[in-house]
Formats: structure tokens, C-alpha cells, sequence
């Protein structure tokens, strides 16, 4: 599986994991790791993204796209275990502007 | 079973008859033939439904009349059921190698024949329904390619107007499919000015390419009708926030090179670094993004200042997608800033035609992932006269007039509406300023935000230089304005005369108390934005004066 997910013990917080290659591709299974909870919304998400080695702006698409979910300008997103080059790619677009990035 | 037609293959008269007995009685229509040769004729002729095949017989044996058969039935499926007296296993197999669907050994029972048949016709119309579905998926892509060809046509027309082919642009576009995720668009300005917008959509195909139509009509209009960078950063940022779900945008970076050729203002949001190569390659000078991606946040949230570089004749300016530096070759290595870099520090004549063998050569056929597209912009002497056509647009400024113009705006005004669009056109459209527009925006809009900010809704501008401070920033801003009860701005512009061309002054005073300036802190001492602040303004204008208790400034604009 290339998204996993763990709630915490209070169920406030998830910590969605993806590895390989962050694209169109986890698309279904990426949304399906948020929304499975049946009970209200998580108030913080985490996006662990340590065995990503690959990302594109679908994926930016994809983080938007839970960020809206989570709240919008109200949410509390964090995304750690970013590497140099996808760093990079949050730093161009400017959404440590929109993420908490780590 | 349904009543078929058989072709029945044996050397002996007797089985032939008793075969046909039978199957006649089932209800069924028989052919024959007493050898191989005469099998494929029959098969020929009358293309039975299926064939009992003996193997050994004259002229030609069973094998060999089978695999001819199977080749006529082609893509239709005619089982074959050898009928064979041998019983060792390596000549039952041979039976199946030769292309024969199954064995029946004689003597063979009547009953098991019949379920053999039965089972063969099963998969018979399996073949017939995947045939069926193949054909019926061939039509409709044929269908989809003639309607996206089509698509094709009207995008193109809508998209592609524009004057890419001026003189002082050379271009790369490469898309990886049929409709191209990247937006590459120029237009020229109605003072002469040279403005090019490149554009990069989440994802490519259909999707982007429909939300690029409202975002090149946007573009062309507006440059057309000579607004600033800024506003049609605005204005496609709210279309497409209002057109696109949540996962889509539009990473942008709009240029506009004035019409001297010697500056150049920049609005980056989302797309790589735009290089300013000098003349001789030695020096690379960079504008990294500052703002979000078109689409993605309100305009409240979005900054659309543009940024303002100085730039010497033959200074060339490079802007591409990431499809450039992501390109792969062969073992997966990515094409990478760094060689772009290199390749365009050499001293070459040509740099652009440098950089795209470059990358052809490290490409090397490699299928791309991701479209790719690189622009050249050259700064040319003179300005951009370098295209013949005598466009109705340009036109030259006003003779210098005297007016004045005395705008008071209260709370609920503020509230509901952004003056800044009405006062710049009312600006540029009584004197004819098109080409100071871009300035005259980013000075009017300096002093109304600290105004506005500042004066009246006492902000603390430290908040933007802050990782995720810039969010919360605009979220207080529109709390505080929309709690704002009273107060206001006055913005009065006044232009006369002066030798050689004209100065405007402008004012903004507003009913706050007043803060302190300095010129260090100063006010808007937002980092991102490269000098902003009172710093900004100086190197804009003449004169700039802040009157105590600090509510009221004033600015002098010399043009040209």
C-alpha cells in the first residue's frame, strides 16, 4: 500500500504515510485514507511523507484538496519528512504559505 | 443446441456416414471432404461453424488441414475436434499443437462428442462477445479522437492569437499530449510594451486545457485595454478560483517588458525561477516565485505585486516549466537546474538554440512525462519595434494636462471595494499613461494598503514575515475590516505640466492616528517582497514625504 493511516489515541489527530511516488495515481487511496472516519473531522493532519521519492503537482492538488476538507483557512495541516527536493517544490509554489511544513 | 453447420473431415466412407447420420438427426447441415486438401477447400466455401477433423488421410493429413484452417478463420473462432484412432499421448498432443481445440479418440461415444461441441460453442461466444466490445470501443475512440481534434482547433484559435512570433521571442513548446497543460501566451501593449504570461496547470489533457480558455481571454482583453500585471493576476486568479475545484490551479508567471526595453516587471507564482542571462553569459540573475498558484487562494489572500528589475540591452530572459528541468533520459536522470545553468552560462551566440539541443541530446528520444515549455525574451534597443505591424493599440501619452482628482472613501466603501482598479484607470485613461501603469499601480497601491492597513485598521505588518504568518495576516485583515465602523481614505491625484513631459502627485491621507516610519522597520517591512516599503517608493519617485503624525504621504511621479 503506498498511503497508510494512523489515528491517534484521542482520535483528534491522523498521520497519513506515502511512499513511492506521490502522483494522480494514489489519488482514490489518498482521499479514501481521510475520509474513512465516519465520525467528525480530525482537528489535525499530518502528512508523513518519508518514503515519498517522487511528487507532482497532482499531489499538490491532492494536499489542497485535504486541506479544504480539513477545515480551509481554519485547518491545522503539517507535512514532515520532506526531502531537499520536494522541499523545494513547496518552497516555489509557496504553500509553507498554506502547510506547516517540516 | 442451435442448429450448426459442420464440415466433416475423414479418409474412410463408412465414419463419414455415420458422422452425418448423426448429426443430421441433431438438426444439424454437414459438409465433407476425404482429405486434408479437400477439407480447406470445403472450409473455404462454406465456412462451417465447426470441423471434425481425422487425422491420418492422403494428400494432406489433419495437422496440416487444421493449421491452414485456423489461418482462413482468422480472428473468428471455428473449434476443431480431432477425431483420431491414435492413442499415444505425443500424437493427442500433436493434435493440439496443430491448433485443434480438443480430441475425441474412436471409437468415440455419441454422448461425449455432443458435450465436447457444446463446450466448444461456449467459447465461441465469448470470442463473439469480445469481439463485439472491441469493436464497439474501437468506434467510440475513433469518435474521441475526431472530437478532441476538433477541441483542438477552437483552443488553438483562442489560445494561440497572440504575438508569439515577435521578433525578440524564441520559443519551446513540447507538449506530452494532445492538449497541452502549459499556457504560453504574448501580447503587445497598447504603450508597446511586450507582455507574456507562462502558465503550468495541475495535471494536462482536457481538464487543463478548458480551464486555460477563460484565463487566455482574461489575458489578451485585459493587456489589450493596457491594465497593469497585477490586475490580471487579480482578475484570472478570481475566474479561476471560482471555475476550478479544490486539486486544480494554475502555477503562472506574468512578465511585461516596457516598451524602452530597459525594465522588466515580474509576477511569479508557483513556476521556476525566471533567469536574466547578461549579454555574455557571465551573469545569471534569478526571480524565484513569491506568491501562491493562480486559483488557489482568494484575492484577499493573494499578493499580485509585481517585481521590478532593470535590464540592459541584449539581456536575455528565460522562463520554462518544471517539464524542462524534470526531463528524463534514458536511465532516469533528470535533465536538472544545474545543467540548465550550465548551458546557458556559455558564451554562445545563441544560447536558446544552445540550451534545446542541449536537452535534446540528454533526452535522447526518452518519452516525456511532463510537458515541457521554455520561453527566450531578448531585451532589445530601441524598444519593441522590432515587429512590423503598425498596431491601432499603441498610443502615445496625452499632452500634458492639468487635473485633479480627489477621491474620499469612508468605512462602508472600503468595505465593499477596491478602489485601486477605478483610480489607475482613471489615471492612465486622462493622461494616457499606459506604459507608467505598472508603476503608478504598485506606488497608488503601497500607500492605500498602509493606509488602509496600518492607518485604519492598526495591523502589524511583522505577521507576514512569519512561515505561515502570511495566511493568518490576510485572515486578520479581513476581520478587521469587516468590523471596521469608521474612518477613512482620501487619495488625491493632481498632474501638471513640466518641461520635457509631466509629474503627478500623488496623496493618500487617512483618518487614523498616525504611525511612526522609519526606514528601516518601515511600514510593509515584509522580507518576500524584496524592499517594499518606503524604500520602494523612493526608487519610484521623485519626491516622497511623510507629513507628522504619519497619516498623511505624499509622492511626486515624473514621467517620462
Amino acid at each position: 500500500m503506498s498511503v497508510t493511516a494512523t489515528v491517534a489515541d484521542d482520535g483528534k489527530q491522523i498521520t497519513i504515510h506515502i511512499s513511492g511516488q506521490f502522483n494522480f495515481s494514489v489519488y482514490k487511496e489518498f482521499r479514501e485514507a481521510y475520509q474513512r472516519s465516519a465520525q467528525p473531522a480530525y482537528t489535525a493532519y499530518v502528512i508523513d511523507m518519508a518514503g515519498v521519492d517522487y511528487m507532482d503537482s497532482s499531489a499538490l492538488g491532492m494536499l489542497l484538496l485535504l486541506r479544504e476538507r480539513a477545515g480551509g483557512e481554519r485547518s491545522e495541516v503539517v507535512i514532515t519528512n520532506c526531502n531537499p527536493e520536494i522541499r523545494k517544490i513547496f518552497k516555489i509554489s509557496n504553500f509553507d504559505r498554506l502547510f506547516k511544513i517540516d | 443446441m442451435e442448429p450448426l453447420r459442420f464440415l466433416i473431415v475423414d479418409d474412410e466412407r463408412t465414419n463419414l456416414l455415420v458422422l452425418r447420420a448423426y448429426l443430421e438427426q441433431g438438426g444439424h447441415q454437414v459438409f465433407q471432404a476425404d482429405n486434408g486438401a479437400n477439407a480447406v477447400a470445403a472450409f473455404e466455401l462454406e465456412r462451417p461453424d465447426v470441423v471434425l477433423m481425422d487425422v491420418m488421410m492422403p494428400v494432406m493429413d489433419g495437422y496440416d488441414a487444421t493449421r491452414r484452417i485456423k489461418t482462413l478463420a482468422g480472428n473468428h473462432f471455428v473449434p476443431v475436434v480431432f477425431l483420431t484412432a491414435l492413442t499415444d499421448e505425443a500424437s493427442l498432443a500433436r493434435c493440439i499443437e496443430a491448433g485443434g481445440d480438443d480430441f475425441l479418440t474412436k471409437p468415440y461415444s455419441r454422448v461425449i462428442l455432443q458435450s465436447k461441441i457444446a463446450a466448444l460453442l461456449r467459447m465461441r461466444e465469448l470470442y463473439r462477445v469480445r469481439e463485439q466490445q472491441r469493436d464497439a470501443i474501437q468506434f467510440h475512440h475513433q469518435r474521441l479522437l475526431q472530437e478532441q481534434a476538433l477541441a483542438e482547433r477552437i483552443f488553438s484559435k483562442v489560445v494561440h492569437r497572440g504575438c508569439l512570433d515577435s521578433a525578440n521571442i524564441r520559443y519551446l513548446i513540447s507538449p506530452a499530449a494532445l492538449f497541452n497543460g502549459d499556457l504560453l501566451l504574448a501580447a503587445r501593449r497598447p504603450s508597446g510594451g511586450l507582455l507574456v504570461m507562462l502558465g503550468d496547470f495541475t495535471g494536462h489533457g482536457l481538464p487543463a486545457a478548458i480551464a486555460a480558455l477563460p484565463a487566455a481571454e482574461i489575458f489578451y482583453e485585459m493587456s489589450a485595454k493596457g491594465y497593469s500585471i497585477s490586475e490580471i493576476v487579480g482578475e484570472i486568479n478570481q475566474k479561476l478560483k471560482e471555475l476550478l475545484p479544490a486539486e486544480l490551479f494554475l502555477a503562472a508567471c506574468l512578465m511585461e517588458l516596457d516598451v524602452s526595453g530597459a525594465s522588466l516587471a515580474v509576477w511569479n507564482g508557483g513556476i521556476p525561477d525566471v533567469l536574466i542571462r547578461a549579454a555574455h553569459g557571465k551573469e545569471l540573475r534569478r526571480l524565484p516565485s513569491r506568491h501562491l498558484p493562480l486559483g488557489v487562494a482568494n484575492n484577499a489572500g493573494l499578493d499580485r505585486r509585481a517585481e521590478l528589475v532593470h535590464l540592459d540591452t541584449g539581456d536575455r530572459i528565460y522562463v520554462y516549466t518544471d517539464g524542462l528541468t524534470e526531463a528524463v533520459n534514458a536511465a532516469g536522470e533528470m535533465f536538472g537546474e544545474e545543467r540548465l545553468s550550465r548551458s546557458l552560462a556559455e558564451n554562445a551566440d545563441d544560447p536558446f538554440a544552445l540550451l534545446c539541443s542541449t536537452l535534446e541530446r540528454f533526452r535522447d528520444f526518452t518519452g516525456q512525462r511532463d510537458d515541457i515549455t521554455l520561453l527566450e525574451l531578448t531585451s532589445v534597443a530601441g524598444g519593441q519595434n522590432a515587429v512590423t505591424d503598425t498596431s491601432p493599440f499603441i498610443v502615445a501619452p496625452h499632452p500634458p494636462a492639468h487635473w485633479r482628482v480627489t477621491l474620499k472613501l469612508k468605512a462602508d466603501v472600503l468595505q465593499q471595494v477596491n478602489p485601486l482598479p477605478p483610480v489607475l484607470q482613471l489615471v492612465t485613461e486622462l493622461q494616457a499613461l499606459h506604459e507608467h501603469r505598472e508603476r503608478i499601480y504598485i506606488i497608488v497601491a503601497e500607500m492605500f494598503s498602509n493606509a488602509l492597513e496600518h492607518g485604519l485598521l492598526q495591523l502589524d505588518s511583522a505577521l507576514k514575515d512569519l512561515p505561515q504568518g502570511f495566511a493568518e495576516y490576510y485572515e486578520r485583515r479581513e476581520r478587521a475590516l469587516a468590523m471596521l465602523a469608521e474612518g477613512w481614505i482620501e487619495i488625491e491625484l493632481a498632474h501638471e505640466p513640466r518641461p520635457g513631459g509631466g509629474r503627478l502627485t500623488i496623496q493618500v491621507r487617512d483618518s487614523g492616528p498616525g504611525y511612526a516610519v522609519s526606514e528601516s522597520a518601515g511600514f510593509t517591512a515584509n522580507k518576500n517582497a524584496s524592499g517594499r516599503g518606503l524604500a520602494l517608493l523612493r526608487s519610484l519617485c521623485k519626491t516622497v514625504v511623510v507629513h507628522p503624525p504619519g497619516n498623511h504621504m505624499e509622492v511626486v511621479y515624473e514621467w517620462p
